[in-house]
């Protein structure tokens, strides 16, 4: 495996819900966060890509923004090529770290034609300084993503969801990334469209060597573009794996009833398992009062004595690391 | 054509014919968003409905219901409910059809569901306008179909407000109101898109629980095809306005034979099995305002010739499944052109 291009160590942020200060004063309240990422750590190796899994509210996103210095953290640090984000040194490495939205309506500026759009990376990170030269790379860029140079001269009301997620992928790559953090890119695209924009993903991250961060909530997309997958829970990390062991062993009982709860088309080949799926139980609890210890105790069949008092760390368990108590004890 | 011969034997309970759904648009042209789609549904059979944004699914099944919203429009065809046509209903009369013997299951439950209300006085008058029940009843028999869409607690929850349930309680909540008066067709439109996976599952395994026990068909609108393997007995594809295929489900979705849903399975990637690069349909869904010539599918389908530029195919049954193209119509009809398959589509 190749050296890790980001580092993400003990990462955690959390957001302050609290009440207004005077309610707080008068109903006696202290101060409430949400932990929405706690203690994450991971590495992704240059050249591959790293998709995070998990249903909604478990901290996926955050962790984009933690990722690109959106926002900072509450603890711990992501290092990209050896300088810590948003620390010393960063300004100079911004450049090679963009981020796709999962909204292409949302993201693109309405009122600006494409040109400038692919153009501002461009010139904020004053990497060609001559117009011409300037409008040469965002045809350049329109083409690599499947467009037509002249497409630059139209709004993005002109595009449909995929051509605009097109765009917004030639924005990333125009200020030259090494690094791009992919936010639920195609969960507003319809499949067919879907299949276009990951397909297109996969041929720019072979030509251009990019490294990924892929989120998304869809396993199957997941497994189709990732290298090395983490299946995160109300803001922790419950198993990272290789793709391959992942899918074809899960070990945490989060993953494994994650992979059979999916509704897929396979189901055909196993009508006796139709009848019988097990549905994870219940739902995902809430983030502001998670349960105690491990805070999928409540819906797993697996828990015993530790599980609602004490937090599993991820452990080394057969190739993967898992944080379960129930695996680990083995 | 096949499928009204099928439909002889055994009355179907929902039939629709040639619905035709438009919008009229500005100097009196109109756009036509579904174009004369014919499909039946049998009594407790669940028909899946599948297709990308825009190909007309939901419209579909809001004209069913009746709630196809202004300035839309049925312009043709019909639609029958056990016989009876409920397409030119006045509305006193499909007020009193629908969530009695139609019910529906909507995509967002917050929105469905009035978030002023508690949850049971919600049930419990949906239940009273339909059936002559008294009070005490009612409320019974709300928590029996709460209990019974697996909502945990259900006494309790008869008083709490939708917005103190998490999104898959609310859907089941949604998923009772629309059977809590025994109704024989249930339209559910995309009932699982605004959950997550692992709720995903326990609502679509209540919602074909319920009906299968009481014997109500469903028409499950989804672009999930997962969703459809699960659930439904058969599926129709939708494509810009038309079904391009309709079958069994394991037909369908294991064997395709119109080349849109061929290239649509393709496009899926897999959750147990590594396939190297997806399948890609090349273009998108074209525009309703710009429906081409003949077949509406064409320019971007790989088996493209000089017939399915001019005529528009037409569902041709071949033993369970119904296709909508010319390279599975019989030769001498595509040389011919069937007088019937002239359709304006110049109009």
């Amino acid at each position: 495996m190749s050296e890790a291009l980001v580092t993400v160590n003990a990462l955690s942020h959390e957001f302050d819900i609290s009440k207004p200060w005077l309610n707080r004063v008068l109903e006696g309240e202290g101060r409430q966060v949400v932990k929405a990422v706690s203690d994450v750590s991971l590495s992704i190796p240059r050249g591959q890509t790293f998709g995070l899994v998990g249903e909604s509210g478990c901290g996926k996103s955050t962790i984009a923004r933690l990722m690109v210095g959106l926002m900072p953290p509450s603890s711990g640090q992501v290092r990209f090529d050896g300088v810590e984000v948003g620390g010393i040194g960063w300004a100079d490495q911004r450049r090679r770290v963009q981020m796709i939205f999962q909204d292409p309506f949302a993201s693109l500026n309405p009122r600006w034609r494409i040109q400038w759009i692919l153009a501002e990376p461009i010139r904020t990170f004053a990497l060609l300084k001559d117009g011409a030269a300037i409008s040469e790379r965002v045809g350049e860029l329109l083409r690599l993503v499947g467009l037509d140079p002249l497409d630059g001269q139209k709004y993005p009301h002109e595009f449909s969801g995929g051509q605009r997620q097109r765009i917004a992928i030639a924005r990333a790559l125009a200020s030259e990334p090494d690094f791009i953090v992919c936010d639920e890119p195609t969960s507003a695209l319809d499949v067919s469209v879907q299949a276009q924009v990951l397909n297109l993903m996969r041929e720019l991250q072979q030509r251009l060597g990019l490294t990924y961060l892929l989120i998304s909530h869809d396993l199957a997309v997941v497994r189709h573009m990732s290298d090395l997958i983490g299946v995160m829970y109300l803001g922790r990390l419950v198993e990272v794996a290789a793709k391959k062991h992942l899918f074809e062993a899960p070990a945490h009982p989060y993953t494994r009833l994650l992979l059979d709860a999916v509704p897929d088309v396979e189901i055909l080949d196993r009508p006796e398992a139709a009848g019988r799926r097990t549905a994870i139980s219940g739902e995902i609890p809430s983030p502001i009062d998670p349960p105690s210890g491990c805070a999928f105790h409540p819906r797993c069949p697996l828990r015993f004595a530790p599980c609602d008092t004490q937090r599993p760390d991820l452990a080394e368990h057969d190739g993967a690391q898992v944080a379960c108590h129930a695996l680990n004890a083995k | 054509m096949g499928v009204e011969d099928a439909a002889i034997n055994t009355q179907p309970l929902l039939s629709v014919r040639d619905l035709r759904i438009e919008f009229p648009l500005r100097r009196g042209t109109t756009l036509v968003a579904v174009d004369g789609i014919s499909f039946d549904v049998k009594r407790g059979e669940i028909l899946g409905i599948v297709g990308e944004s825009g190909a007309g699914k939901s419209l579909t099944g809001q004209s069913v219901i009746g709630l196809l919203e202004a300035p839309g429009r049925i312009a043709g065809g019909k639609i029958l409910l056990d016989g009876q046509r409920i397409d030119n209903l006045a509305e006193a009369e499909m007020k009193k059809l629908r969530g009695a013997r139609i019910g529906m299951v909507f995509q967002d439950p917050l929105t469905s569901l009035n978030p002023l209300y508690r949850v049971g006085a919600q049930i419990v008058e949906t239940i009273r306008t339909h059936l002559n029940v008294d009070e005490a009843t009612a409320q019974e028999r709300a928590v029996s179909l709460l209990r019974e869409v697996g909502l945990p607690a259900a006494e309790q929850r008869m008083s709490a407000y939708p917005h103190q349930l998490s999104g898959g309680m609310r859907q089941r909540v949604v998923i009772a109101l629309a059977l809590c008066a025994e109704p024989e067709l249930v339209i559910a439109d995309e009932p699982t898109t605004a959950l997550d996976v692992s709720v995903q599952t326990q609502v679509i395994q209540v919602l074909k629980q319920s009906c299968a026990e009481r014997g109500a068909a469903v028409v499950l609108i989804t672009h999930d095809m997962g969703v459809v393997a699960e659930i439904a007995d058969r599926v129709a594809v939708m494509y810009a306005g038309c079904i391009a295929e309709i079958g069994p489900v394991a037909q369908v979705i294991r064997r395709p034979r119109h080349p849109y849903t061929v290239g649509l399975m393709g496009t899926i990637p897999h959750l147990r099995a590594d396939v190297a690069s997806l399948v890609q349909v090349p273009g998108v869904m074209p525009r309703l305002t710009a429906i081409p010539q003949g077949c509406a599918f064409h320019p971007r389908c790989p088996h493209t010739f000089e017939h399915c530029t001019r005529e528009r195919p037409m569902l041709t049954q071949a033993d369970e499944t119904a296709t909508a193209c010319w390279l599975w119509t019989p030769e001498e009809e595509v040389r011919n052109g069937k007088a019937a398959n002239v359709r304006a589509d110049d109009e």
